[in-house]
């Protein structure tokens, strides 16, 4: 908190830039979006795993009233998408790949006619051989998901850094373990929707509830057979993303199809049930074997992992999503010798794609596990063990990641205290236990494209006030609110004098978006830099205006100062107005841009992936039932290392969603499929936690600056989702001696694991 | 076949015309314009579309609109008098109590409905009332503080320090904690 007091508008808490309008209902999400003439889009989805379409007749549906288009993938370009592969359609071409796929769609005036035109549309189904565990997938002879994608295997990833045989025969204690992890669906309140126009002059205007504005717009432009520039995407309100909603699925782009055929605007809003059967690309499930080395003293040695992710039926950022898991952990802990072997294989069920956590959540499950398993077999403590290990400024992991903040250490101890670790590991209760375990995340990763920048233009108003044009958009982080302080700051003007846009296409420059908890580190930066291209114009008029020298200005407060001289003031409005009303008067305006340090990872994966790595530390202390299994979490402690704290309220907010994402990861949340369907599509059966689940929480932030961030921030977003299963795991085999590998920690899971380890005498 | 309503919501009175198998949410939305009731879940477990008829709290995702002629209907655009916003709607703004926003509406009506009924609720009854409600984005702990803060009177003491919110949220997470844990299981 120290280094935030020199700063007159970071690391305060301000209301909320959009807060006004989400409380009274008035913020436009995209189901507000009412257009004249606009029709209700619904799609037809394959009720088949996987199937030949042999022929879709939609006579009948073209027939009833009130429909006013019917289109299926002879409507569209048929030609793929797809960020790594292009192995995506917006309509089925040819067959479907899992139950949920869309088929074909209807856009009519209302929302019973759509459906009923649905019932209406004959499609003549050749039902083919499925296939839905990923190591039946890989065998030979399994059903191929697409032809050309050998033993289904989308992806391979062997990477081997140092000796590992070596460091194994030079470890004390070898120990190895399998674990798996659960698809998890991302479950925001709001559902996928859009709305899509399409004008006469052949150009589309598609209002969403995407994270990724621009890369929407690449996508549709794809899939449309158009011009990015056709394209127009304007950000609605976004009702929770957590990555879902980064554009891997195809409602918008069948609201454009449809759009189009119609020539009137069409909405599609993802019913709850779509959303669980093609809507937000839940987690990438994977198992996850790992064999780790350690020397007697606790120091890590060797690790070697192999990961089988199920893919699903399309690829969307799955590559990417193993590459983390795959690699991403190593920048957490020192390590020498490391190999990663991983699999992507598709299946015929929904495809997966970003969550929270990016892989990492897998990943920590289990390496999170190993660390424990080791420290209780070596007799350490996990807190030394970890602190022994633990990543430190100027680490380069084996991988290339190159660590230039890291307050890993401080975490660490501040955990070990927050949690009372010493203090209950003294008087141990019956059935209590305690685990812990470390994390890392990224402050945006170069992998889509050779870029991982951004860029903001701010414009002064003649009143003083600065606006900042920025596509980013915001999720509901508090990313607005966070930029408007960063500019106040840099500008040395009141928080209250900084408004920003919304996120729109046609009216703002090229942004990635919201993913890889990048924004606050990354656009932080473009935002920082287009205020300090802001504030030199403003100081040279000033100084023509003050007749001083431009070096001698200060700002703060909306005045800018003579240094030294301080009487000698002028206010930000006078300036703007000086030098916008007078002969060949010019706007206030300038852009900042800002392209991290990363590289794109080369063929065998090296590569410093992130400009800054954030670090983190969680302890849990749990309460199991021995006669039920029932795990309750008494109280969780986290401690992060994001750097300088922008938005404390906002970065708090971050902090305690990811730990309810997290416990809802380890503890509840899953879903059953059953020959590729998933069985319980709802909200009243795959559970979330609600308020009275929550256990005691106490977190802190570190005192922690990051060179390379704007006044010393970087990423957050993620970081605490990441170990959450794994620490509950620990805490549980800390209370009663049992080891679940497998997620979701269930009740039955711990009673059954009881039972057995009863029946063995352990 | 369409038939005629007037629905009074917030104290105005719509005149609609609706099929009778219409859902509140959908009059409230679409026949009246106010859309700042949400739809999450569709079947009444999430608590997006809670709105105020007659002083009980419904979800309007399961409620017939033509249930509701002739009773008084309060949605989250009736919170605010005069440009001013409710105690509510300043605590959640002030204590962070929404990110995404979507589930906000809902999470304030359910709120009002409970302190209309009971201006001082304990925290652990808080937490049963508000477990109809599900947000994704915050864990509920600003949630809870932002209520807690208009039953204490202490509305404009958020945006504090780091420090004094912390422990507030730990109190009215521990006591409950320990108080549950044996009877949870």
């Amino acid at each position: 908190m120290s280094k935030a007091e020199k700063y007159a508008v970071l690391g305060r808490n301000y209301d909320r830039f959009e807060g006004h309008d989400k409380v009274t209902g008035s913020a436009a999400y995209v189901a507000d979006v009412f257009l004249p003439g606009m029709l209700t889009g619904r799609i037809l989805r394959s009720p088949l795993p996987h199937a030949r379409i042999r022929n879709i007749d939609t006579s009948r549906a073209e027939k009833l009233r009130g429909v006013k288009a019917v289109v299926t993938a002879e409507d569209t370009i048929k030609k793929g998408w797809g960020v790594f592969f292009p192995d995506q359609y917006p309509l089925s071409v040819g067959k479907a790949r899992y139950v949920g796929e869309e088929v074909a769609a209807v856009a009519a005036v209302d929302r019973d006619t759509a459906e009923e035109a649905l019932e209406l549309i004959d499609v003549d189904w050749e039902e083919l051989p499925a296939v839905f565990d990923a190591e039946e997938a890989m065998q030979d002879g399994a059903p191929l998901i697409h032809e050309e994608k050998e033993n289904n295997i989308a992806l391979t990833i062997d990477v081997e850094r140092g000796d590992v045989d070596a460091a194994f025969k030079d470890s004390d204690l070898v120990v190895e373990e399998t674990f798996e992890s659960v698809p998890q669906w991302h479950s925001a309140i709001e559902t996928i929707g859009s709305v899509a126009e399409y004008s006469a002059n052949g150009k589309y205007t598609v209002y969403m509830n995407t994270q990724t504005l621009f890369m929407a717009r690449m996508r549709l432009a794809t899939a449309l057979g158009v011009r990015e520039a056709d394209v127009r995407v304007i950000q609605t309100a976004v009702g929770g993303g957590f990555g879902g909603k980064s554009c891997d699925d195809n409602n918008a782009m069948v609201a454009a199809i449809l759009a189009r055929k119609a020539r009137r605007p069409v909405k599609i809003i993802n019913t709850r049930e779509e959303e669980f059967l093609a809507g937000s690309r839940p987690r990438v499930n994977m198992k996850v074997w790992v064999r780790m080395g350690f020397k007697s003293d606790g120091r890590i040695r060797a690790k070697h992992m192999r990961i089988i992710a199920d893919n699903g039926a399309y690829s969307g950022k799955a590559p990417a999503i193993t590459g983390v898991a795959a690699l991403r952990h190593d920048t957490c802990y020192k390590y020498s010798d490391v190999r990663s072997e991983a699999y992507l294989v598709y299946t015929n069920k929904i495809p997966t794609g970003a969550f929270r956590g990016f892989g990492n959540p897998s990943a920590e499950f289990s390496v999170e596990q190993m660390m424990d398993i080791a420290a209780d077999e070596l007799g350490m403590d996990p807190f030394e063990m970890a602190r022994l290990n633990a990543a430190d400024e100027g680490y380069v992991s084996p991988h290339g990641n190159r660590v230039i903040s890291c307050e890993l250490k401080q975490c660490i101890d501040r955990t070990e205290r927050m949690i009372g670790w010493k203090e209950k590991r003294a008087a141990r209760k019956p059935n209590r236990g305690l685990g812990m375990g470390c994390t890392v995340h990224v402050s945006g990763k170069r992998h889509f494209g050779d870029y991982d920048g951004s860029s903001a233009t701010i414009k002064m108003n003649e009143d003083g006030k600065a606006f900042i044009l920025s596509g980013e958009g915001e999720t509901g982080q508090g990313h607005w609110t966070a930029m408007c302080q960063i500019a106040a700051e840099e500008l040395g003007i009141p928080f209250s004098d900084v408004a920003i846009s919304e996120a729109d296409t046609d009216l703002t420059t090229f942004c990635l978006g919201n993913y890889a908890s990048r924004l606050t580190y990354v656009a932080g930066n473009a935002v920082k830099n287009a205020a300090t291209a802001v504030k030199e114009i403003l100081f040279d008029t000033a100084s023509e205006m003050l007749e001083c020298d431009a070096s001698d200005l200060v700002s703060r407060d909306g005045f800018i100062f003579v240094k030294g001289a301080e009487q000698r003031s002028i206010s930000v409005a006078d300036v703007v107005r000086g030098r916008q009303f007078r002969r060949g008067g010019a706007p206030v305006v300038a852009s900042g841009s800002f392209d991290a340090d990363s590289v794109t990872q080369d063929a065998l994966r090296y590569g410093n992936e992130s400009g800054a790595y954030n670090f983190g530390c969680q302890a849990a202390e749990v309460e199991v039932d021995p006669d039920t299994g029932h795990v309750k979490v008494i109280q969780y402690a986290v401690a992060s290392d994001c750097g300088t704290v922008i938005y404390p309220i906002g970065a708090e907010g971050q902090v305690e969603g990811s730990i309810a994402q997290g416990l809802g990861y380890a503890l509840i949340e899953g879903i059953r499929m059953e020959e590729g369907r998933p069985i319980n599509p709802n909200f009243s059966d795959y559970r979330l936690a609600s308020m009275r689940d929550m256990p005691d929480l106490v977190h802190e932030f570190a005192d922690s600056y990051e060179p390379t961030g704007p006044f010393g921030a970087k990423g957050l977003g993620e970081l605490g989702m990441d170990p959450v299963a794994a620490i509950i795991s620990n805490a549980i085999y800390d209370a009663v001696g049992v080891r679940i590998t497998t997620l979701p920690i269930t009740a039955e899971k711990v009673l059954r694991a009881l039972q057995e380890k009863k029946r063995n005498g352990s | 076949m369409k038939r005629e309503l007037v629905l009074n919501v917030n104290g105005e009175e719509h005149d609609i015309e609706i099929e009778p198998n219409r859902l509140l949410l959908e009059a409230l939305r679409e026949d009246a314009g106010l859309t700042g009731t949400k739809e999450g879940c569709s079947i009444g477990v999430c608590g997006a579309c809670s709105v105020i008829v007659d002083g009980r709290l419904v979800s309007a995702c399961l409620t017939l609109a033509v249930t509701c002629e002739g009773k008084k209907i309060e949605t989250i655009e009736g919170l605010a008098q005069d440009g001013e916003l409710h105690p509510l709607q300043r605590s959640f703004v002030q204590y962070g109590g929404f990110q995404c926003g979507i589930c906000t509406p809902g999470q304030i009506m359910a709120a009002k409905a409970l302190l209309d009924h009971n201006p001082k609720p304990t925290a652990d009854q808080v937490k049963e009332w508000m477990s109809a409600n599900l947000c994704r984005c915050t864990g509920y702990y600003k949630i809870l503080e932002s209520v807690m803060a208009v039953v204490e009177g202490k509305v404009d003491e958020g945006g504090g320090d780091e420090a004094v919110r912390q422990a507030r949220i730990q109190s009215l997470y521990q006591a409950d904690t320990y108080k549950s844990g044996s009877s949870d299981s």
